[in-house]
Order: structure tokens, then C-alpha cells, then sequence
């Protein structure tokens, strides 16, 4: 076996140039395909880990007061409690946020325009500000109790500049109109969608505009020391919190991933009856577990381009083999004239083309790895419009070792299923007829 | 010179009185003006909105009430696009119905219609007496025609404004112009009902001239017509019948 595998080594380098086209075809097919699972292997976690950066926090903690009419408030009135489950559930807190958020209208001079503004204290949230780069204005404008800093779109769609009055036109938690006025601190680079979409205020007149009292707030954001563990420590929290307030259900994911667990626990909630407040807890995960969909569509489609492109080199592959056999037509009767069995003639074709087939893998995925660190050396910047994909403004890739050997196999296997024919064709010949045979 | 101020005081404290009853009774009239209780209350409107730089747009919604039941029906006749959408209200829940996607949602009757300046709120019943306190009563001429000024303060926060200032002709009770205030106490809104009608011995505005403070140039323009007090079928009220006139 071991002298068969060493003469199919050795067919390879007797035609260096079709060996090299064939093992290029099957290299580049992996490259692609390898780049795809690099990519979307990163993108969740990219995704998940800015979403936390930007919403402040790997788990949130909100609260829902029952009024009478059976409405609801949002509202965390007195956070003692929450404050001591979290402590005493010993998860590891990078840091704690407390955000009101609402949704209104803009105005300046006849122009408006509708975002959502979120109330925060900028003053403890040090990741905001290293994350939301500043294009025009200052963060110590933010001092003033009515600053506002926008995104570069929404600054451009009123036509506001720094030191600008605007006003916001809202609803309290109750429903009542309100007016605010507010004074353009800042204007912040786009960062992605979600930069657009909010406009950052501070928390005390944003409770002020929607009716909250001083010290009340609407959802706690807990920074964990890392995204891989928010959802263990949200399971402690959650037992403990549990332990001491009255807690929403948490909910699994629908059947068919279109709800995430997130949207599930709000659905659930208009069935339930509850007095005072009821708290919920939920993990970026979940609320972001629609991006999990991306990426299996992500990893369907690389592999669908896996097996379309190899499809193809099949074709190649088999052909190329079936030339081969003839070449080699008054070799293989020697070969077997010399005492070389039919299996061992099959055995050598196969051999050459398992070779050629992880010799091309192999190239393809170290090919592949260059480019991801090539790509990843390029930095786009914080202010990129893809930021929400970036990590730390870098395209980054991972890899899953197991999927790259998975394409290995799938290819050597397709590459043996492609040489099939023409090696059982070169073990059914004759010795006596291949030895006559004249090319 | 204490008699003189004693005097001035009991003067200010009787007539403040007289004025906070006035104004209880006409807070009283106006509710009466609008209650169809016991009858059935329908109407049409048409509402053109002008907005800078864009063109008038219209809406035209017909309007079922039913006051003892607090019932409440609308349907959305123009724009085309949004023909056949549809409000009811069922008990304490105001329900949106979309023909597109044949779904019912929750809506509020604190929204505006269709992106007119014009709320829900303005066509349903509702009880000024019962939401607000006087604050104050004051005589006052609003274009030559004397008019009550009453300031109001919301008692609930169902209200969607947290002060109104109502100016209400002072020979005949009839509101002629509304001010409504944010919780901020930024003027948001005016209300001017230059035109009544007479339905049923009482006269309703028939003409609602609504104008956005804090927009400048935007305004809707409200008109009722083919007002009617005739019983209704009691399908009217239900989310049947918002689904079957889109059928």
C-alpha cells in the first residue's frame, strides 16, 4: 500500500502544470468558501459585542408597572433590590448603566425628523464615549443639563451645528404631550444603523421630558468581563433577582428563529396579570438572536458554493483522470503484467486524487488565512459606516477548526467519488490488451 | 383705609367664586353639547392638512358613536392608500385594523389621525369637566366677541395635554378657541371652531381649524358633514364590521 501511495505521489510531479491547474481549481474553490465561514464565524460576535457597547450592556434588567386600565409603565422606580442580586449573585460586573429612552421628534427651523433619544449618565459610562467618536463638539458640552449629541446624518437632515437649540417633541410614559428644548453638544461620527437611529441626552432631563422622577430610570445595562459568559451569569442573576422581586419567564427562541427569546417574554407578558412592578432580564444574545440567522445563512450559502464549485472541478477531475488512464494505458498493463493487482491499480488512481484534493484544501485554507490577516490589518475606522460588523474598526475572521476539516473531507471525499470511474476502468483492463494497445 | 381693603378682598373672593362657578357650569354645557348619550352619533369628516413644501393632503374618515356604550367607530374613506383602515374603541382598548395585513393592533386615542394635526381625541366624547380643574376664569375679547377664558389643569394623565385654555363665547356657550399646553407648558397647539351647526337642538362645530405651534405653517383644517343622530346597527361596534367593509 505504502509503494502505491509513494507511485501516486510521484504521478502528481510527472505533469507539474495540470497538477498545479487542477490542485489551483480546488484551492480557489476552498478559499472562497473558507473566507465565507471566516467571516460569518466573527460576524455574530462582532455584531453582538458592539450592540453591548452601544446599548451598554451584556445583560439588561427592565421593569413594567401595572397602572389601572391594565397599561403598563416602564419604570425601575427603586433599583436597591436589583443592585443587591447583583451583587450577591458574585457574576464579574465590568460596569452597571441606568438609561431612560424615548421616541420623538426633532425641530429646527421647520425641519423635523423622528429618533429615538436615550437618557444616560454620561458621566459613569466611559465605554459610550470611546465607542461614539466625536466628529464636531465636546463631551464637557454635555455638562449642560440639556445637551443632546446627534449622529453626523441626523445633524445634516435638520441642518443643526454645534451650539444649536432644538426641540423635541415626545409623550410622557403615560401618554401626555411634552416639548423639551435641547442644545446641540455634539455631533458623532455614523456608526452604523444604530448610530443613526439614537441620539444621546442626559438621563436626568430625559426622565424630566417623559415623566419620570429624579433617580428613576428605565433599563439597567450590566457589562460582563466578556460576551462568551453574559449568558451563564444572566442564568445566576436571574436565580437570584428571582430570589427577591418578581421576575418575567425567561423564553427560548420560537421553533422557527424568526422571534427572538426576547420578543417572546414581551409577547408572553400581555397574557399575565401582575400588581406593582415585574422585572425582566434578558441577554444581548437573545435580543440579537435574529443575527445567529445570518449567520447559518451565511454557512448554507458557503457551503451550497462548496459543493456547486466542486461539482464543477468533478467534471475536471473525472475527465482529467479518464486522460490519465489512457496515458498511462501500456503502464498499467506492465504494471499489471509484473504481478500488480486490479485493487492496487485502483488504489494508485485513488490515492493521486485524495493527494490532489487536500494538497488543493490545504492551499486554499492557508491562502485564505492570508487574505483574512491582510483584510484584518486594514482599519476602516470607528466612524465606518460598517461598524456594527467591525471589531475595534478592524474586519476580523474566525476560523472553526472543525470546519475547515469538514471541507477537507467533503472535498477528498468528492474528489474520490469523481476518480471512481476511471480507476475501476484502469483496473478492469487487460494486461495483455493495455500492452498491445498503440496510442 | 382697612374698610377699603376689606372691601377689595370680599370683592375679589365673591367674584372669584361666581367666576369658578361659571365656569363649572360651562365646562358643564360644553360636555352637554357633545353627549349624544342615548342616541347614536355619526359623521364625516374631511381633513386637509397643509404642511411647507409639501402638498395638502386630505383624509376623509367616517365617524360612529354610540356616548352610554362609549362606543367608538371609524374608517378611513381617503387617502386611497389608506382606505378601509379602521379604529374601535372596546371599553378601555383602542384598536387600529389594517386591511393590508388584515391584523388588528393597539392603538390609543391619543394618536393623530392619519398625520394630520387632528388627534382621536377630538372626535370622541370626552369630559372636559371630568379630566380638568379650573385654574383660573378670566373675561376677556377674543376678536370683538367677549368671550370666558378658562385655564385648565389636567386631574388624570388620560388627557393627552397637561393645560388647556378654553375661550368660550360669553352669550351663548360656545367654544370658539382652545390652547393646549404641553406638560413643559409649551404652547403645542390652537384650536379655533369657526363655524357651528345645529344637530338635535345643540350646535356643533362644523369647522375645526387646527394649527401646529410648534411647526410653524402646519395645520389641518377639519370639516364635519352629513352629521347624523339616527340609530346605528349595533355591528357597527365590533371588529366584524371594520374587516367586512373591506370586503
Amino acid at each position: 500500500m505504502k509503494t502505491t501511495a509513494n507511485i501516486a505521489f510521484r504521478n502528481l510531479s510527472r505533469q507539474k502544470k495540470r497538477t498545479f491547474l487542477l490542485g489551483g481549481a480546488i484551492a480557489f474553490g476552498v478559499m472562497i468558501v473558507t473566507l465565507i465561514n471566516g467571516f460569518a464565524g466573527a460576524f455574530s460576535a462582532n455584531v453582538a459585542e458592539n450592540f453591548s457597547h452601544l446599548l451598554a450592556g451584556h445583560i439588561f434588567i427592565s421593569g413594567s408597572e401595572k397602572l389601572e386600565g391594565n397599561d403598563e409603565l416602564s419604570v425601575i422606580r427603586d433599583d436597591a433590590a436589583l443592585q443587591e442580586a447583583v451583587k450577591a449573585s458574585g457574576i464579574d460586573v465590568r460596569y452597571m448603566t441606568r438609561r431612560s429612552e424615548f421616541s420623538g421628534t426633532l425641530i429646527f427651523e421647520g425641519k423635523k425628523l423622528r429618533t429615538n433619544v436615550a437618557g444616560v449618565e454620561l458621566d459613569k459610562e466611559l465605554y459610550l464615549r470611546q465607542r461614539l467618536v466625536l466628529k464636531e463638539g465636546s463631551w464637557d458640552n454635555m455638562s449642560q443639563s440639556q445637551a443632546i449629541i446627534l449622529s453626523e446624518k441626523t445633524a445634516a437632515r435638520l441642518g443643526v451645528l454645534v451650539g444649536d437649540r432644538i426641540l423635541v417633541q415626545t409623550q410622557t410614559v403615560y401618554g401626555q404631550n411634552n416639548v423639551g428644548e435641547l442644545t446641540v453638544a455634539g455631533i458623532s461620527y455614523d456608526s452604523g444603523i444604530l448610530g443613526q437611529m439614537v441620539s444621546y441626552a442626559s438621563l436626568a432631563y430625559c426622565n424630566e421630558l417623559i415623566g419620570l422622577a429624579p433617580g428613576e430610570y428605565q433599563s439597567m445595562g450590566i457589562l460582563t468581563a466578556s460576551l462568551k459568559d453574559a449568558d451563564k451569569a444572566a442564568d445566576i442573576l436571574y436565580a437570584k433577582l428571582a430570589e427577591s422581586v418578581s421576575m418575567f419567564e425567561r423564553q427560548a427562541k420560537d421553533e422557527n428563529g424568526a422571534v427572538t427569546p426576547f420578543q417572546r417574554m414581551v409577547r408572553e407578558q400581555t397574557k399575565e396579570e401582575w400588581a406593582g412592578v415585574r422585572y425582566r432580564l434578558a441577554t444581548i444574545n437573545e435580543m440579537l438572536s435574529q443575527v445567529q440567522q445570518i449567520v447559518v445563512a451565511l454557512d448554507t450559502a458557503a457551503a451550497v458554493i462548496l459543493v456547486v464549485l466542486f461539482l464543477i472541478i468533478m467534471v475536471g477531475i473525472a475527465n482529467t483522470f479518464s486522460m490519465v488512464m489512457f496515458e498511462r494505458i501500456r503502464e498499467i498493463g506492465t504494471m499489471r503484467a509484473m504481478g500488480v493487482q486490479r485493487g492496487g491499480v485502483r488504489a494508485m488512481f485513488l490515492f493521486e486524487a485524495l493527494f490532489l484534493a487536500i494538497g488543493g484544501a490545504v492551499a486554499g485554507i492557508v491562502l485564505a488565512l492570508i487574505i483574512m490577516g491582510a483584510i484584518s490589518l486594514i482599519n476602516f475606522g470607528m466612524d465606518s459606516p460598517a461598524f456594527i460588523i467591525l471589531k475595534n474598526g478592524h474586519l476580523s475572521f474566525f476560523l472553526p477548526p472543525a470546519k475547515a476539516l469538514l471541507n477537507i473531507a467533503i472535498i477528498a471525499a468528492l474528489s474520490l467519488v469523481a476518480v471512481a470511474r476511471p480507476a475501476s476502468n484502469a483496473a478492469r483492463l487487460d494486461p495483455a490488451v493495455a500492452l498491445r494497445t498503440q496510442k | 383705609m382697612k374698610r377699603i381693603v376689606c372691601a377689595v378682598m370680599a370683592f375679589v373672593v365673591v367674584s372669584t367664586a361666581v367666576y369658578a362657578q361659571d365656569a363649572k357650569k360651562i365646562l358643564a354645557e360644553l360636555d352637554a353639547v357633545q353627549d349624544f348619550s342615548g342616541k347614536d352619533f355619526s359623521a364625516l369628516y374631511t381633513i386637509v392638512s397643509q404642511k411647507p413644501g409639501e402638498k395638502d393632503s386630505v383624509t376623509q374618515a367616517r365617524m360612529f358613536r354610540r356616548d352610554n356604550k362609549d362606543q367608538f367607530a371609524m374608517i378611513i374613506l381617503l387617502p386611497e392608500v389608506n382606505k378601509g383602515q379602521g379604529y374601535l374603541r372596546e371599553d378601555d382598548k383602542v384598536w387600529f385594523y389594517d386591511p393590508t395585513s388584515r391584523k388588528f393592533s393597539f392603538s390609543s386615542i391619543k394618536e393623530s389621525i392619519q398625520d394630520s394635526e387632528a388627534k382621536g381625541s377630538d372626535l370622541t366624547l370626552r369630559s372636559t369637566a371630568d379630566d380638568y380643574d379650573v385654574t383660573s376664569v378670566r373675561e376677556g375679547l377674543l376678536g370683538k366677541v367677549p368671550v370666558w377664558i378658562l385655564d385648565l389643569k389636567a386631574k388624570t394623565t388620560e388627557v393627552p395635554y397637561e393645560r388647556v385654555v378654553l375661550y368660550v363665547r360669553k352669550d351663548r356657550t360656545m367654544l370658539l378657541k382652545e390652547e393646549a399646553y404641553s406638560v413643559s407648558g409649551r404652547l403645542m397647539r390652537t384650536t379655533l371652531y369657526p363655524k357651528y351647526v345645529e344637530l338635535d337642538g345643540k350646535m356643533l362645530p362644523s369647522q375645526i381649524l387646527i394649527v401646529d405651534e410648534l411647526n410653524p405653517g402646519e395645520r389641518s383644517q377639519m370639516t364635519m358633514t352629513e352629521q347624523s343622530v339616527e340609530t346605528l346597527p349595533d355591528r357597527v361596534f365590533t371588529k366584524a364590521f371594520l374587516e367586512q367593509v373591506n370586503k
